[in-house]
């Protein structure tokens, strides 16, 4: 038994490494994925091209402009440009939002009890707008502040932020990043594996050997599954030195939790390929079955609570859904085993399910 | 001339042989604009939230109230304790907590100024921030509304004059343009339209010559007359009219699925859509050229695609990245051809205010295309 499944690996482990280009692709595209996500995805915003008309000419409105000009939230791009004309100014973009502040502005400040002023901002990335309108309700809320000292203040209101208290993205992204990649090598890796044997006959060859199926699967299945775990570790190492994201749950379970995560896009993969009869129709499967889903519904980037009640049923089904929330579990928040009950168990659960589906799959095929 | 057309007819004998194609071409702009149109969002919605009410009082009922009646934030319910609230902050359960101190609203009546607690689950670090700004312009509303309804302390009046609401206030009115409601389908929408086209001018084109050249006929193709330009145009012109065809049911499935129709030029659409065409085809060839399996292209075209999606601003703000990125971002045509769809589609921006985007992104796609086609024909002898 051991014999046989430890030929199986180390056949699948020649293949491997014979296929250098595929194995370098395998290791870095990983780390390039962590440093790019880890720099650059940040929603916020700085240096906000503003337009300012300002037709009261007057020392309050000026105080409100140096108030803006300031801040390293805007940058001014250009003045006194007639508010008709707002629509060319965002459609040769060179400024995404303009303040009007009204000619009535400074006698209408000095009477009470409010002076209004107009911000037409370029709603075409609702993103911006709604930065910017938050940026420019905290300067005005400034110069209110600074205004009116005396103003009666009912309750304060304090803030503490828990597991990531400079809200740093890379901290959101480097243990999302394992969740991605193990699904992505796990699946993809081993669907392609066993419908090339398909393809090329070797299958064949195969079972009219003494091997047994499960062995070969198993031989089969044991080379990707280390690769996946030495991808996850190097995304672990790495982010937490270079970016520096802190371990705060326990080591090994992580290991745990990593291995159950596997298992599932393993299993997943094997389905694939006990199904697909062509590597190209395999891989579009497991592309669109892993791939997507879990970059776009599974939370990764974009929160769950967010999305059409619809799609959040669909993101139940994601496996990558449940190991996110283990993991930033574990890496951020160090939560135990204790917490995590409800999604480690639905893993355990999907990769029986998998795991069954396949195995039936695969002797119905052979027969 | 004759030899190119004659490879255009074979080519499209061989797609309308194959059926994936129509799927590819019929559905997959309903199905891929439905499913990431939908999921796709940078807006904050539905915070889980629980409220610590250490007072049970009307004041503090009525904090809770507004957090459960705002559509910001899904209302958990209330805990005992703060450590209650932070276990369901542990749990993943809630992701703000509200803790409102015992006495609260004697200390407000008194002047005493008590504090309001917020804990976020920092995790996300872009949604903790919006749900923070949520939580404390909500609480701001409410301590406006007290000051109102005079709900002031005598104290506090005193200090102020007797007048209970500031005197000197601006108030900013904001006026949302293209998009008053802030969706953000319709900022996401027209991008992945753009997207689409790169699933087939790249992808298919690499996947394509690849295949060729894992079956052998390839070989076969080089021992004719055939010229490797030739050979090059001769496989791109199916692609590169393939892909139109499902940009057009991609601009039928936006207006179909989620009513979003292009304000612009159709026209000026179309030939911004063939100027980005050149640097994907141009990938596409050239990733066939470093691929020797289907799964190599397929890996690179991938590896490739998710480079340029980030870098282009898609769905992640350019401005606020690294220096060094920025800069990378300018050598990447996705970058042009999204700002090219998004101000089409939403704005109706004339050329005269894209004519930059166009020429960068022709260099780009020239370059591309030109390298490709040289390290295609080298492979080729």
């Amino acid at each position: 038994m051991n014999r046989t499944l430890l030929s199986i690996f180390r056949k699948e482990l020649i293949h491997i490494f014979r296929d250098l280009q595929s194995l370098f692709m395998v290791l870095t595209m990983p780390l390039l994925m962590l440093l790019l996500y880890g720099y650059a995805i940040t929603l916020d915003m700085k240096g906000i091209d503003l337009a300012i008309t300002d037709q009261s000419h007057s020392p309050e409105s000026r105080e409100l402009i140096d108030r803006i000009a300031s801040t390293d939230f805007f940058r001014i791009t250009a003045r006194d440009t007639p508010p008709g004309e707002a629509g060319a100014l965002f459609e040769s973009r060179s400024a995404r939002a303009m303040l009007v502040i009204p000619s009535a502005y400074a006698r209408d400040l000095i009477d009470g009890p409010d002076a209004q002023v107009q911000l037409l901002v370029d709603a075409s990335d609702p993103n911006a707008a709604s930065f910017i309108t938050a940026y420019l309700g905290q300067v005005v809320a400034q110069q209110n502040a600074r205004a009116n000292p005396n103003a009666p203040l009912l309750f304060n209101v304090s803030q503490r932020i828990f597991y990531n208290p400079d809200m740093r993205s890379a901290d959101f992204f480097v243990p999302g990043l394992i969740a991605l990649i193990l699904i992505l090598i796990s699946t993809l890796l081993t669907s392609i594996a066993i419908v090339r044997e398909k393809e090329s006959g070797t299958l064949e060859q195969l079972l009219v050997s003494p091997i047994r199926p499960l062995q070969l699967i198993l031989g089969k299945v044991l080379p990707y599954t280390m690769l996946g775990f030495v991808d996850g570790l190097v995304i672990l190492v790495v982010g937490s030195i270079w970016f520096k994201v802190p371990v705060e749950g326990s080591f090994l379970l992580v290991l745990l939790m990593m291995f159950i995560y596997v298992v599932t896009g393993i299993s997943l993969g094997i389905l694939v390929s006990t199904i697909a009869k062509t590597q190209a129709v395999a891989m579009l499967a497991a592309v669109t079955m892993t791939i997507l889903p879990s970059v776009m519904m599974s939370g990764f980037i974009f929160p769950i609570a967010s999305m059409p009640r619809f799609f959040q049923y669909l993101s139940a089904i994601i496996p990558a859904t449940y190991f996110l929330e283990i993991i930033r579990g574990i890496v951020l928040k160090g939560n135990t085993l204790a917490n995590l009950a409800i999604p480690a168990g639905v893993l355990v659960g999907m990769d029986i399910l998998l795991i069954t589906a396949a195995v039936r799959s695969f002797r119905i095929r052979l027969e | 001339m004759r030899r190119i057309i004659h490879i255009v007819r074979k080519e499209f004998r061989q797609i309308r042989r194959t059926k994936a194609y129509f799927g590819i071409i019929f559905l997959a702009p309903f199905a891929m604009l439905l499913i990431l149109g939908s999921a796709i969002t940078n807006e904050v919605k539905d915070v889980p939230v629980v409220v610590v009410d250490g007072d049970h009082t009307p004041g503090s009922r009525q904090i809770a109230d507004a957090f459960a009646a705002s559509s910001s934030f899904r209302y958990v319910g209330t805990a005992d304790s703060e450590n209650e609230a932070k276990r369901l902050l542990d749990d993943g359960n809630a992701k703000i907590a509200v803790i409102i101190p015992l006495h609260f609203e004697r200390d407000t009546g008194d002047g005493r100024t008590p504090t309001v607690q917020l804990l976020v689950d920092g995790v996300d670090g872009n949604s903790a921030g919006v749900g923070l700004g949520y939580a404390t312009s909500l609480l701001a509303g409410v301590q406006q509304r007290w000051v109102i309804e005079k709900r002031v302390p005598a104290l506090l009046l005193a200090a102020n004059g007797g007048r209970a609401v500031a005197v000197r206030q601006i108030t900013v009115v904001p006026r949302m343009w293209y998009n008053p409601s802030l969706d953000s389908k319709p900022n996401f929408v027209p991008g992945l339209i753009g997207i689409l086209l790169i699933m087939i001018t790249t992808f298919l084109t690499a996947v394509n010559v690849v295949r060729e050249k894992e079956i052998g006929t390839l070989e076969q193709l080089m021992v004719t007359p055939l010229s490797g330009l030739e050979l090059m145009i001769g496989k791109i012109i199916p692609f590169t009219i393939l892909g139109f065809a499902q940009m057009t049911v991609s601009v039928v499935a936006a207006g179909v699925v989620f009513g979003i129709w292009m304000k612009g030029s159709l026209l000026l659409f179309y030939a911004m859509a063939a100027i980005f065409c050149l640097s994907t085809l141009g990938v596409g060839i050239f990733v066939s050229s470093l691929a020797r399996t289907q799964q190599q292209a397929m890996f690179i075209a991938w590896f490739i695609m998710i480079f340029a999606l980030l870098l282009s601003g898609f769905f992640v703000p350019i401005e606020n990245m690294p220096r060094a990125i920025q800069y990378l971002t300018y050598v990447n045509p996705l970058r042009y051809f999204i700002i090219v769809l998004r101000e089409i589609y939403l704005k109706g921006t004339p050329f005269r205010f894209l004519w930059k985007e166009a020429l960068a992104m022709g260099v780009i796609g020239i370059a591309t295309l030109l390298s490709a086609s040289l390290r295609f024909q080298k492979r080729l002898t």
